[in-house]
C-alpha cells in the first residue's frame, strides 16, 4: 500500500468523524428555554473542533487523492508476515487479557496467565531462539508467578490498592 | 535572595528528610526504564504515577521528577550501545554515541553523555529557577482569551514540530485529541456529551488510562511489531576521560543547555526537538563539521545536554500556566492535580515553597543521575542483556493495573487498551501521539475559555484579538499554521538550500 493511498484512508476516516462529530455537536441542546446565554451552549467548542478536524481530513484525503505529500513511507505500509504475525499476536493477547480477562476473572490466575502466554508464545516466535520448549516454558512459567506475585504485592499491600478478584 | 535561602532551604529539607533514597531508587528506576528500547520517561512516569496516589504530595511529585529525568537520562545507553534510542528524545545521542561506542570508546561515550545530561539538567534547572517567576507573574495578565490562544498555539505548535515533515497530521492529532476530551459532563451546564447513556464515559476519558494506553500500550504492540534487536556486548572503559572531555566543551553545553531549556518551556514540544536543535546547533557552530555522525564527542555532548535541559524547560509552563511542555510533564500535571496541588499563574503567590521543592527535586535528581550514572556504568550494561520478549507481558500487565488503579475502574482498562490499538494505528500511518496526548490536556481549558470568552464579547470575534497579549499569541498561531503549508515549506527549503549553497561558494 502506497503512503498516498494510506493518507487517502486515513483523510477520509477523519473526514467521516469530523462530519458525524459536528452533526453530534449541532444537535445538541442549546438551553433557550433556560434563558442560558446560547454562546456558552454545550455543543459550540466540540462544533468548532470536528469543524476543523472535518477541513483537515479533507486536505489530507484531497491531499492523498491528488498523490502528494512526503515520499516516505508509513509504516503501516510495509508488512512482512513475521511482523504481521507478532503484531496480530501481540494485539490478540492485549485485548483477550484487558477486556476479556481483566476484572472478570481473578487478578492472580489471569494476570500470571496472560504474563505465561505472552512470554512462551513471543520467545517461540524468535528464529534465533536457541533453548529448547521446554525450558523456554519453565523460565516463562518462573518469571508469570514471580511478576503477579510482585505486582499484587506492590499494589494491594503496599499502595492498598483493590485489584480484581 | 529570598528566592536563593528558599531554594536552599528546599535542597537540605529533601536531604534530611530521608527524602534523599527516594531520589536514588526513583532515579535508578528511571534510569532503567530509558534504557529499555521501546520503554520511554512518558511511559514509566505513568507507571510510576499510578504508584504514588497513596503517597504524600511532595514525595510523589519527587519520585516522578526523579523518574522523568532519570529515563531521558537513561535512554542515551542503548543510543550508544545499540543504536536503539531507548527514548525518542535520544534518537540525536546516538547518531555520534554508537559510532563512538563501535570504534572501542563505549565507557568514554557513556561518559559524556551522563555528563552532559548532569549539565544539561543544571542549565536547565537554573532557567526553570529563573523563567518561571517571571512568566508567572506575566501569566496573571492573562484571562479567557489568552488562554483559549493559548490552547490553540499549544496544539499548533506541537502538531508541527512533532511532525516535521507533515505537520498536517500532527495537526490532526492534535485536534483530536482536543475533542476526546470533549466526551463526558462539560463544566458550565453540567450536560453530557457524547455519552450516549453510557454511564462510565459520565467522567469523560482519563489522562492517565488514555496516556498509558497511547504510549505504553502502543509501544508493546510497536516493540514486537519490530524485528529482534541485537544484545549488548560491550566495554565501559575510559570513563574519567570522557567526564573530562564532556565538562571541557563549555561552549556546547552552555548553548545546547539554553537551547533545550527554551524548547522544553514551549508546550508541548519537549526533549526530543531540543536534542535535535542544539544537535543542528552545535553541529553548524563546529569546525570540523565532518567528524558529526562519525563518533563527534561534541554532537553527542550537544544531543545529550539539550534534551536533559528540555526536562525542567518543561516544567516552566506546567507550574506557570498549568500546560505541559511535554509528555511526561503532562502526566506530572495530572499527578500535581491528583495531589492536590495547584500549579498554575497564582503558584508563586500561593505556592512558592512548593515552586522551589520542585526546583530542589531536579537538583537531586541531576547530582543522582551524575552518581549513579558513572559509578553503574558496568552493572547497568546488564539491563540491555534482557530480551524484549521478557519484558513485554510483564509491562503490559503493569499498563493494565496502572490504569485501574487510578481509580479502581475495569473501564479505564477497556480505554488504555482502545488508546493502546488507536496510538499503535496513528503512529503506523505517520500521525504523532504527542499532540493527541497535549489535546486531551487542553481540551477543558480550551472549551471552559472558549465559550467563557464568547460570552464576554458577546460573540464578537474582534474580541479575540484587540488585547494585546491574545493579538499576539493569534499571529503566533497564524505563523505556525502558514510555515507548516507544503508551497511554504518548500519554498523556505529552497531559500535556505540557496542560502548554503551560497556560503559555501
Amino acid at each position: 500500500m502506497s503512503v498516498r493511498r494510506v493518507d487517502a484512508i486515513a483523510g477520509l476516516v477523519v473526514t467521516v468523524f469530523g462530519a458525524a462529530a459536528l452533526t453530534a455537536s449541532w444537535r445538541m441542546p442549546r438551553f433557550a428555554e433556560r434563558n442560558i446565554d446560547p454562546l456558552t451552549a454545550p455543543g459550540i467548542t466540540p462544533g468548532l473542533l470536528s469543524a476543523i478536524i472535518l477541513v483537515l481530513g479533507i486536505a489530507l484525503m484531497l491531499r492523498g487523492l491528488r498523490g502528494g505529500g512526503e515520499d516516505r513511507n508509513p509504516g503501516i505500509a510495509n508488512w512482512d508476515r513475521a511482523s504481521a504475525l507478532r503484531t496480530g499476536f501481540t494485539i490478540g493477547a492485549i485485548v483477550v487479557y484487558g477486556i476479556g480477562l481483566f476484572g472478570q476473572v481473578p487478578f492472580v490466575p489471569a494476570t500470571a496467565g496472560f504474563i505465561f502466554v505472552f512470554t512462551f508464545i513471543a520467545e517461540w516466535m524468535r528464529t534465533d531462539r536457541t533453548a529448547s520448549l521446554a525450558r523456554t516454558a519453565l523460565g516463562a512459567a518462573v518469571l508469570s508467578g514471580v511478576a503477579t506475585i510482585a505486582i499484587w504485592g506492590v499494589f494491594t499491600k503496599l499502595f492498598l490498592v483493590t485489584l480484581p478478584g | 535572595m529570598e528566592g536563593l535561602s528558599q531554594f536552599a532551604g528546599a535542597i537540605a529539607q529533601i536531604a534530611l528528610s530521608g527524602q534523599i533514597v527516594h531520589v536514588a531508587w526513583a532515579t535508578l528506576l528511571g534510569i532503567v526504564v530509558g534504557m529499555i528500547p521501546g520503554l520511554t520517561a512518558t511511559l514509566g512516569v505513568a507507571l510510576v504515577a499510578t504508584l504514588t496516589f497513596t503517597m504524600p504530595a511532595q514525595s510523589a511529585i519527587l519520585i516522578l521528577v526523579c523518574v522523568y529525568i532519570g529515563a531521558i537520562y537513561g535512554g542515551s545507553r542503548s543510543a550508544i550501545l545499540l543504536n536503539i534510542p531507548g527514548t525518542p528524545a535520544n534518537a540525536a545521542t546516538a547518531l555520534d554515541g554508537h559510532p563512538l561506542a563501535v570504534s572501542g570508546r563505549a565507557g568514554e561515550a557513556m561518559a559524556v553523555a551522563t555528563t552532559g545530561s548532569f549539565l544539561g539538567t543544571m542549565a536547565g534547572m537554573v532557567g526553570l529557577a529563573m523563567i518561571a517567576p517571571v512568566l508567572a507573574e506575566f501569566a496573571l495578565e492573562f484571562t479567557s482569551f489568552e488562554f483559549f490562544w493559548l490552547a490553540i498555539f499549544g496544539i499548533t505548535l506541537c502538531g508541527q514540530l512533532t511532525a516535521l515533515d507533515d505537520p498536517l497530521k500532527g495537526w490532526i492529532a492534535g485536534f483530536f485529541g482536543l475533542f476526546i476530551a470533549m466526551v463526558g459532563q462539560e463544566s458550565i451546564h453540567a450536560y453530557s456529551r457524547f455519552t450516549y447513556g453510557y454511564r462510565d464515559l459520565e467522567g469523560g476519558f482519563g489522562l492517565l488510562p488514555v496516556l498509558v494506553g497511547a504510549f505504553g500500550c502502543a509501544e508493546v504492540i510497536s516493540v514486537m511489531r519490530q524485528p529482534a534487536g541485537e544484545v549488548v556486548r560491550a566495554n565501559a572503559q575510559s570513563v574519567l576521560r570522557g567526564v573530562g572531555n564532556g565538562v571541557r566543551s563549555v561552549r556546547t553545553w552552555l548553548r545546547s543547555g539554553l537551547i533545550g531549556t527554551f524548547m522544553g518551556v514551549v508546550p508541548g514540544v519537549g526533549e526530543d526537538m531540543g536534542s535535535w536543535v542544539s544537535y543542528a546547533a552545535a553541529r553548524r557552530a563546529a569546525r570540523e563539521q565532518g567528524q558529526y555522525g562519525r563518533g563527534s564527542v561534541e554532537g553527542l555532548l550537544a544531543a545529550e545536554t539539550g534534551n536533559s535541559a528540555a526536562v525542567p524547560g518543561a516544567l516552566v509552563p506546567v507550574l506557570t500556566l498549568a500546560i505541559p511542555g511535554s509528555a511526561p510533564a503532562a502526566v506530572l500535571l495530572a499527578a500535581m492535580v491528583i495531589h492536590g496541588l495547584r500549579p498554575g499563574p497564582l503558584i508563586m503567590i500561593t505556592q512558592p515553597d512548593f515552586f522551589f521543592s520542585i526546583v530542589a527535586m531536579v537538583f537531586w535528581a541531576s547530582v543522582a543521575i551524575f552518581v549513579l550514572g558513572i559509578a553503574l556504568t558496568r552493572p547497568l550494561l546488564m539491563i540491555l542483556q534482557v530480551r524484549r520478549e521478557w519484558l513485554l507481558g510483564v509491562i503490559f500487565a503493569l499498563c493494565a493495573v496502572g490504569a485501574f488503579a487510578v481509580a479502581g475502574r475495569v473501564f479505564d482498562v477497556y480505554v488504555m487498551v482502545a488508546f493502546g490499538i488507536l496510538g499503535f494505528l496513528m503512529r503506523e500511518a505517520g500521525f504523532p501521539v504527542a499532540p493527541l496526548i497535549l489535546g486531551v490536556v487542553l481540551g477543558p481549558i480550551l472549551d471552559a475559555n472558549f465559550r467563557r470568552s464568547l460570552s464576554l464579547s458577546q460573540g464578537d470575534p474582534m474580541d479575540f484579538v484587540s488585547r494585546p497579549i491574545s493579538a499576539i499569541l493569534a499571529g503566533l498561531v497564524l505563523v505556525v499554521v502558514i510555515v507548516g503549508l507544503a508551497p511554504v515549506r518548500r519554498a523556505l527549503a529552497r531559500l535556505f538550500r540557496r542560502g548554503q549553497e551560497k556560503a559555501n561558494a
